[in-house]
């Protein structure tokens, strides 16, 4: 007689030996999956080993009769009530699967609202003396600040979240902890980002330069900013825990598959730095409120306060767990066991460490002395160069060995996971670039190639995770949804053109935030014009594979939804 | 029939794991005010500047509050304590004595920041004052009402040494709120 968790239990065991068979007949030889298996650790891709049983039971709807009263757990998963409808159970449920989708499709979306915001920003810097489509400098940084917000705190780190919920219990052979809080960490994040976008949409954003927004506006946007934090913080500590003290037992942290390990990175890095962002934010609210601010609620500083959170180096977390994707997805397609793991393991930590950016608060810089330019800060865009350049050497060893399990035709995910490995290595690049003193970088355009390529790098690499584990998370195995390759290559695509179109215009002195008149723009030479044409372009080839990807994803889920039923 | 089944895994104080990595957080948010608080009024200091006014900052109510919150650091180590040694009726004074050191310390800041006569937009260092005490203020808010569950669950007899992770859990957030304090005492109230 055993209880629903022990049910759970019992199922992993089963799943270890399903893949230590599955492994030997399709003429594998995985010694470390086999070693990992015998503890009783599940390894990737979980689509092999993941029983319908045990997929149903870790959905919530375990509805084996119990012999004996079972008290909630930290890991319990509320039943569903058949007598409630599909949104009431949508609502109420603490189920990851569930939670893992609405975190998916919300910050699928926001990035998708972002490459909006961008097209349109590209669009207006066609014309760099004047505004064509916004109304003026005020209204065309509301959108420019509203894309990297959406990019980062509304869509990147939310859709990292989903495979997070997802993917990492899954990897650390458990169940995620605290699943209420981690459904309380959702609907609060989702709250936030409404806010948010509402905050931008009324004429408010995180300040204008022209001090041109609405004050109530304003202090929505920070408060909505501030429920994201709050959300993607208590999803953090979810997570972490779980790595930390829920993996099977047995199972060391070295053992961790990549993607898990380096979430854990991650997400520690992001408990040291978005604290940081909302002592920010809550100052600048607190001045902001009932009364000419004084400084840090000044129209004019707000976004400056914040804007270390968008750029070097803390724009690299966003890249991490997207290293150890595309590590676990390239193992797993190659089929070969990943060599120098350690090294790797180790390299994937020194990379979030370099990645801490708190500290880089350009807004409290004292005279004379730029952070942007000491030496910690060069130091570390220049050592993660050589880091991300290791990572990525892994990869390719194990392409390399692996290469005749791949064929001529590599998996979709194996080429989006590779080319989101090239894109982090090549921001890194810039990111190096653009600190070299002499070449006075920091104000131009090179910030926002450098961000477009870490970002790009991100959600490719997310898309990559999401096909990859794809029918673990939105539905019973079927058909995986065509055409994500061609929308992961124009995602890809777009982002190198506008990247090494931004690079240039910023080796022409055109500056990140051109505004609306040509000193704003840092009156630059005239070879910006058609970089600009070609960044606007890149923008709305990111914009549309972004879209397909939105489309065909939709329908998979759609369809996959309809089966089940 | 017998079901034979895995051995269950060992897993180790999530409660407190978890309690660990959110004071973590906490002690971030706090440790970035501190470093604007400390860097600019360096920058201040530096220029010939006034930071606070004279006498705008007493030392008394500070080091009252200073003294409650190091009294509750002892009357929360006595919770643990007796959690441990399944004393319920200890536990159940002890949780109940720092809750109200923690609304005494709560209502001498509320009296104080309406008797400092400083106002909220006199100056940068008055906004950063409010903003860290204020954030505290927040900070020991949440741990009375996380002692306040502790206390009912105490008096439905669940805070045992079986289940003692949600005591010692309240009890490292709560050290952070005094350590947090102690920078504040020391930093601003003394240091001013």
């Amino acid at each position: 007689m055993f209880s629903c968790e022990d049910h759970g239990r019992h199922h992993g065991a089963l799943e270890s030996q399903a893949f230590l068979v599955s492994g030997l007949a399709t003429g594998i030889a995985p010694t470390r999956f086999a070693l990992r298996a015998s503890v009783g650790i599940t390894a990737d891709p979980p689509s092999l080993v993941w029983s319908e049983g045990a997929r149903i039971f870790r959905r919530g709807h375990c509805n084996r009769p119990l012999t004996r009263e079972v008290s909630m757990t930290t890991t319990d998963t509320a039943a569903s009530d058949s007598g409630s409808t599909a949104l009431e159970q949508a609502i109420t449920t603490s189920d990851p699967l569930v939670l893992s989708r609405i975190w998916g499709f919300g910050g699928m979306t926001a990035v998708l609202v972002g490459a909006v915001a961008s097209f349109l920003v590209g669009i207006e810097r066609l014309d760099l003396a004047s505004a064509n489509i916004f109304s003026g400098a005020d209204g065309l940084f509301q959108f420019w600040s509203a894309h990297r917000v959406a990019f980062v705190l509304l869509g990147a780190l939310p859709a990292l979240m989903a495979l997070a919920t997802t993917v990492v219990p899954r990897q650390c052979g458990g169940l995620l902890i605290f699943p209420r809080a981690a459904a309380m960490a959702c609907w609060i994040w989702l709250i936030g980002a409404g806010m948010t976008v509402v905050g931008f949409l009324v004429d408010g954003g995180l300040g204008t330069p022209g001090g041109g927004g609405q004050r109530q506006a304003t202090a929505l946007t920070i408060m909505g900013i501030l429920l994201v934090i709050g959300g993607l913080l208590l999803a953090s500590v979810c997570v972490v825990t779980t790595i930390v003290s829920g993996r099977r037992a047995g199972m060391g942290l070295r053992d961790l598959p990549f993607t898990a390990w380096t979430v854990l990175v991650a997400a520690t890095v992001w408990m040291g730095m978005l604290p940081v962002l909302a002592a920010n934010t809550v100052l600048a609210y607190v001045d902001l409120r009932g009364r000419p601010a004084l400084r840090f609620g000044a129209e004019d500083a707000i976004w400056e306060q914040v804007s270390w959170m968008f750029t070097h180096p803390a724009i690299y977390v966003l890249a991490l767990p997207v290293l150890g994707i595309a590590l676990d997805v390239v193992e797993a397609t190659a089929r070969v066991d990943q060599a120098n793991r350690d090294v790797l393991l180790v390299a994937t930590a020194a990379f979030g460490f370099l990645s801490f950016g708190a500290f880089a608060q350009t807004f409290f810089d004292t005279p004379g002395t730029p952070i942007a330019e000491e030496a910690l800060s060069v130091v570390a865009a220049f050592a993660i160069v050589p880091v991300a350049l290791a990572i990525v050497g892994g990869l390719a060893d194990t392409l390399r060995r692996g290469a005749a399990n791949l064929g001529s035709k590599p998996p979709a995910e194996t080429v989006c996971a590779l080319l989101a490995a090239l894109l982090v290595l090549a921001g890194t690049a810039v990111g190096a670039i653009r600190v070299v003193a002499p070449l006075e970088l920091l104000e131009t355009s090179v910030t926002g190639a450098h961000f477009s390529l870490v970002l790009g790098a991100s959600i490719l690499g997310i898309g990559a995770g999401f096909y990859h584990w794809g029918e673990e998370m939105v539905g019973p195995k079927g058909r995986r949804p065509g055409l994500f390759l061609l929308g992961g290559l124009a995602v890809a695509g777009g982002t190198i053109l506008a990247g090494v179109a931004d690079l240039f215009s910023g080796l022409l002195d055109q500056s990140d935030f051109t505004g609306v008149d040509l000193s704003t723009a840092g009156n630059p030479g005239s070879g910006v014009d058609g970089l600009n044409v070609v960044s606007m372009l890149g923008s709305l080839v990111l914009l549309g594979g972004l879209a397909l990807w939105m489309l065909v994803g939709s329908l998979h889920t759609a369809a996959n939804q309809k089966g089940a039923t | 029939m017998a079901t034979t089944i895995p051995a269950p895994p060992t897993r180790p104080r999530t409660l407190v794991v978890a309690s660990a990595f959110g004071t973590g957080c906490v002690i971030m948010y706090f440790g970035c005010l501190f470093a604007l608080y400390f860097s600019i009024r360096a920058d201040a200091m530096a220029w010939g500047s006034q930071w606070y006014p004279e006498g705008a900052i007493q030392l008394v109510p500070g080091g009252m509050n200073m003294a409650t919150m190091a009294m509750s650091a002892i009357t929360i180590g006595w919770a643990v304590h007796a959690v441990l040694n399944d004393d319920r009726i200890h536990a159940i004074l002890a949780m109940a004595l720092t809750a109200v050191l923690g609304v005494a310390m709560i209502n001498q800041t509320v009296f104080y920041f309406k008797d400092m006569g400083l106002p909220i937009d006199a100056s940068e260092a008055a906004t950063l004052l409010f903003t860290i005490v204020g954030s505290h203020m927040v900070m020991v808010a949440v741990g009375v009402l996380w002692l306040g569950l502790l206390l009912l669950r105490a008096l439905g007899g669940q805070d045992t040494s079986r289940h003692r992770d949600l005591v010692s859990a309240a009890a490292l957030y709560w050290y952070a709120a005094v350590a947090v304090y102690s920078v504040i005492w020391i930093g601003i109230y003394i240091a001013k």
